[in-house]
């Protein structure tokens, strides 16, 4: 206890000299200076009046110096931000900064100081490997409690494949510590030995669990890094595939699988993904890159047992991949050319996008994914359906943006229609709803004098008179206050 | 001194509603309460429901106390509710106490209905039933009219509650399906220990049966003599068949815009038929959906759905069929089809439960299932979505379900006759590794499709080798069943620590 205190004193003593003129130190290395506290302005878009800008607020996280005025962060620091500052102890000037990379899918971004000087002389940290089990760690940043930086210790408790909150649809290798890890760590290094063996990014509340706290291990910020040089992130690439664990002797015996513990089915295959046109249900994996699969999906990676999917989540699009795989008791190869597989991503959370809609005569239309849903807790059965089996049984294949009706405006022109809020569009004026782009185009056929709306599951059409709806909306736009009937995204 | 005037009224106003003999019978009834009673009798139920997850076991027994009102025939009206998965019934004489062990005879779970008779010979009925008189039923109340709930007290006393229908309309009872005629009522009932099946009384006739009080509205709904009549009725030749239905839904036309797309004139009538349900009288009779019903046996139907009843006023059309034609008539209904009038007739028909694809409801019988190595197959069914509750909404393998039942057409066209499901998985050895599953539609065993559980049956038995190949709808899509391993787990599940009663329930 004694030294916990001590360490903090020392830390705080030493980030009170000026940038690069940190004393070198014991306890607190030059480089620690690089670890600041990023401060931010941000506006949570409004789903449900989404032509408005949406709820302004504010965060505190870490980040740390890595290169060349670059510091590394947790995407959900600077998610929706409007505005970013750069603050370090030492220092009373706060530094604006802005995003120069960000990746939602592994809560990663880099930011830089707008001024590039102020930074300048300041050391970078460097970074070590994934940390054995049991070794001691610390974890620096910013956390609640106090302004300074704080410093917590502990051991590394797992190291696994796990679910990353920020989307919360997608998972990677995570390293998990008793270190406290508090709000405002995220984003701050887990340090060991001197070098930054990972990121800290989330926990668990203290009423579910105690000292569970998680970072994001080097080999998922290497990857960033790596597939960043080229000035763009092109997100992971998968498999796309549930695996079933083979655990049963029948099935074992049935898929022509040998007693050694080698291979598991497949469950399950996106026809979009990388393997969707190659593999399918009742197939059993062998050997990823020669490195062979268990039954339980595990493969063994520098000593590790770790999921078969940490061989692809560090690879990048157009890299190949080998396949071994059993079809019907016989075994083939393949190679493949990896690509990334984008539908599952609506069905996370999804930031610095302005919400996109169309407007027409109060009918209020939006594309459906996790915030949408979020936003207009919906309780329709047919768009739950959708929204919860949209990759399961692949109805992305048939409409890759289902469109829900959200909202009705009340006028006289739509009064009869709005009972019918919260469904799923299925057709208008015949033309099949597929994107948000769709309505637009079916509204705009005017051969008839009537709209004619065809929801899911809901037994009437909707019918506008054309004449009424087009009078009625530019004074529904006026007396509900909105600037613009459309944003259907960047052309 | 209010309610014995009242009564008097009530017998005064009788004779305009053409039943001669009820005019003497309501008037001499009025002052002599203890002759009232003599119709009543409690009825104590033991119901114990099936477990709709593990099928092979009932839950707890359940105790319930209710009224029943003697009928012709020595025979005791009660609803269907308070008898529903009754493992034991009895009658038992208010004032004296004597029971008797009684039985079903014929019940309506639709209706809500249900007659009951005695369990025992001939000559213990006699005795029983000998200081009783049977009752007869009123279908003649209107809006306005007071009622009087019947309740006894502990030495048989009766305890009377008043109260005024203010509104006749058609709702749905306690399980799915049409809406029958309700009356509405308000007025305070008295709070006794007899808690179903409360009688109402017009007159010294039997006008209605209490269905559900909100104490906190001062508001009754009743189950009405004319249903009560039409069930009576049904039942007159020993066999029930229970009340048709045309099996249509429809759309009010009252939105301007859309009457205007479907060419109706301003005053014109109808509604839009919006879906025809697959094997019932109205598909037979050649209803599709799209076209606008004008009338149902010469009764208009106005843009909201609703006829002019005579004895009503306003009512929902489907109480047309529902609760004045039996099995069997014949109907006629005018559309709209194309623009050109048209007329469509047709015999009434019924759709029992079991011929839903996704059974509506199901008592007294215990839920089909076939266990197999720990795997546990069962038929869908609405009251086993329902047990999940709000977990309908969020559980992804359940809104799967949902969504299929929502769509029983296609299924039924593709020869399925009930959607057979992998409901659970018990942990045993043959099922190692399977124990996560849960709520997946079976398509196909040993290679053979699967309509019902019988097909399911008959699969298992058409096993080629020693390996049951399960086909499912959904992730894993393929589960590999050992045979031999699957019967010794079977003996264990029957005799071990699950102590199952049997494998399979197919009937």
């Amino acid at each position: 206890m004694k030294n916990r205190l001590c360490l903090l004193l020392l830390s705080a003593f030493a980030i009170a000299a000026l940038p690069g003129h940190v004393r070198a130190d014991a306890t607190t290395p030059p480089e620690w200076a690089g670890i600041v506290n990023i401060e931010v302005s941000v506006l949570f878009p409004d789903y449900r009046e989404p032509w408005n800008a949406g709820q302004p607020s504010g965060g505190s996280g870490t980040g740390f110096l890595i290169g060349k005025n670059r510091f590394l962060t947790n995407a959900h620091v600077v998610s929706n931000a409007t505005r970013i500052l750069i603050r370090t102890t030492d220092d009373p000037k706060p530094h604006p900064a802005k995003i120069v990379h960000i990746a939602h899918d592994c809560d990663l971004a880099i930011i830089e100081a707008e001024n590039p000087e102020t930074f300048a002389k300041m050391t970078t940290l460097d970074f070590g490997s994934i940390p054995r089990l049991n070794t001691e760690v610390i974890a620096i940043g910013y956390p609640i409690g106090g302004d300074r930086m704080s410093v917590t210790r502990g051991v590394v408790s797992r190291i696994d494949f796990r679910p990353y909150s920020h989307t919360s649809v997608d998972s990677h290798l995570c390293v998990q510590v008793d270190a406290a890890i508090n709000p405002g760590n995220s984003g701050g290094p887990v340090m060991q030995d001197g070098k930054v063996v990972g990121v800290a990014f989330q926990g668990f509340s203290g009423r579910v669990a105690q000292n569970v706290g998680y970072m994001i291990p080097v080999p998922v910020i290497k990857r960033f890094l790596t597939d960043i040089e080229d000035g763009r992130y092109d997100h992971y690439v998968d498999l796309a595939v549930s695996d079933f664990p083979v655990e049963n002797p029948a099935q074992r015996q049935a898929l022509g699988l040998q007693d050694d513990g080698v291979g598991v089915m497949i469950g399950d295959v996106e026809p979009a993904g990388t393997v969707g046109e190659l593999l399918k249900p009742g197939d059993v994996i062998l050997a990823i890159d020669g490195n062979p699969v268990l039954n339980n999906g595990l493969v063994r990676i520098e000593g590790d047992l770790v999921n078969m999917n940490e061989i692809v989540e560090r690879k990048f699009a157009g890299d190949t991949i080998q396949l071994s795989y059993l079809r019907g008791g016989k075994k083939e190869d393949a190679s493949l050319k990896l690509k990334r597989f984008s539908p599952y991503v609506r069905l996370g959370s999804q930031y610095n996008q302005r919400p996109r809609y169309l407007v027409y005569a109060g009918l209020v239309f939006q594309p459906l994914d996790r915030n949408l849903v979020d936003a207009h807790q919906i309780r329709d059965a047919t768009v739950n359906y959708v929204f919860e089996r949209y990759l399961t049984d692949k109805l992305y294949v048939e409409r890759p943006e289902p469109v829900v009706l959200t909202s009705i405006l009340p006028d006289q022109v739509n009064t009869w229609l709005t009972p019918y809020a919260q469904s799923l569009v299925d057709e208008i004026n015949g033309v099949t709803i597929k994107t948000l782009d769709d309505v637009k185009t079916a509204l705009a056929k005017n051969d008839k004098p009537f709209i004619e709306i065809r929801l899911h599951e809901k037994n009437r059409p909707l019918i506008l008179k054309r004449d009424l709806a087009d009078a009625a909306h530019p004074r529904i736009m006026q007396t509900y206050n909105i600037q613009e009937d459309s944003y259907l995204g960047q052309e | 001194m209010q309610r014995l005037l009242f009564l008097l009224l009530c017998g005064l106003c009788l004779p305009v509603a053409a039943q001669n003999t009820a005019k003497k019978k309501a008037a001499s009834s009025a002052p002599a309460s203890a002759v009232q009673s003599t119709s009543l009798l409690k009825v104590n139920v033991t119901a114990q429901p099936y477990d709709l997850h593990l099928p092979w076991q009932k839950q707890s027994p359940l105790n319930s106390r209710g009224l029943g009102v003697v009928v012709a025939g020595n025979r005791v009206l009660v609803t269907a509710q308070l008898v529903a998965d009754a493992n034991y019934i009895e009658i038992e004489l208010p004032d004296g106490g004597q029971k008797l062990a009684a039985k079903v005879i014929a019940v309506d779970y639709e209706a809500n209905l249900a007659l009951l008779e005695s369990a025992i010979n001939a000559e213990k009925e006699k005795a029983f039933f000998a200081g009783l008189k049977p009752m007869e039923v009123d279908a003649s109340a209107r809006i306005g009219d007071s009622l009087n709930v019947w309740q006894t007290g502990r030495v048989g006393d009766l305890i009377e509650s008043p109260l005024t229908i203010s509104k006749i309309l058609v709702r749905r009872y306690v399980v799915e399906g049409s809406g029958f005629l309700v009356y509405e009522t308000t007025g305070i009932v008295r709070s006794e220990a007899n808690s179903f099946t409360l009688p109402v009384i017009k007159g010294g006739k039997l006008a209605g049966m209490l269905l559900s009080y909100d104490s906190k509205n001062q508001v009754t709904t009743i189950l009405p003599g004319p249903i009560i009549e039409h069930f009576l009725k049904d039942f007159a030749d020993g066999e029930y068949e229970g009340f048709p239905g045309l099996g249509m839904e429809f759309q009010v036309t009252l939105d301007g815009q859309l009457r205007e797309y479907l060419g109706l004139k301003p005053e014109s009538p109808g509604v839009l038929v919006t879906a025809v349900i697959k094997g019932a009288s109205a598909e037979k009779a050649g209803l599709k959906k799209g076209d606008i019903l004008l009338a149902i046996n010469g009764q208009t139907i106005d843009a909201r759905g609703d006829y002019k009843d005579p004895r009503y006023g306003a009512l929902s059309s489907s109480h047309i069929v529902r609760g004045n034609a039996y099995v069997g008539d014949d109907f006629e209904l005018k559309v709209i089809r194309e623009g050109k009038e048209e007329t469509l007739k047709g015999k009434l028909t019924r759709k029992n439960p079991d011929d839903y694809l996704v059974t509506p409801y199901r008592f007294d019988k215990g839920p089909r299932y076939i266990l197999n190595g720990g795997l546990l197959f069962q038929e869908l069914s609405r009251p086993y979505l329902d047990s999940f509750g709000e977990q309908q909404t969020e559980n992804s393998a359940l809104l799967r379900l949902s969504h299929i039942a929502r769509h029983p057409d296609e299924l039924e066209e593709a020869g399925l006759k009930k959607l057979v499901f992998l409901s659970t998985v018990l942990p045993t050895p043959s099922a190692q590794g399977y124990d996560q599953l849960g709520g997946i539609v079976v398509n196909k065993v040993n290679g053979q499709a699967v309509g019902d559980l019988k097909d399911l049956d008959a699969a298992f038995k058409a096993i080629k080798g020693t390996t049951h190949v399960i086909e499912l709808d959904d992730f894993p899509h393929v589960l590999h069943l050992d045979a031999v391993a699957a019967e010794q787990d079977n003996l264990r599940l029957q005799g071990g620590a699950y102590r199952i009663s049997s494998l399979k329930r197919l009937e």
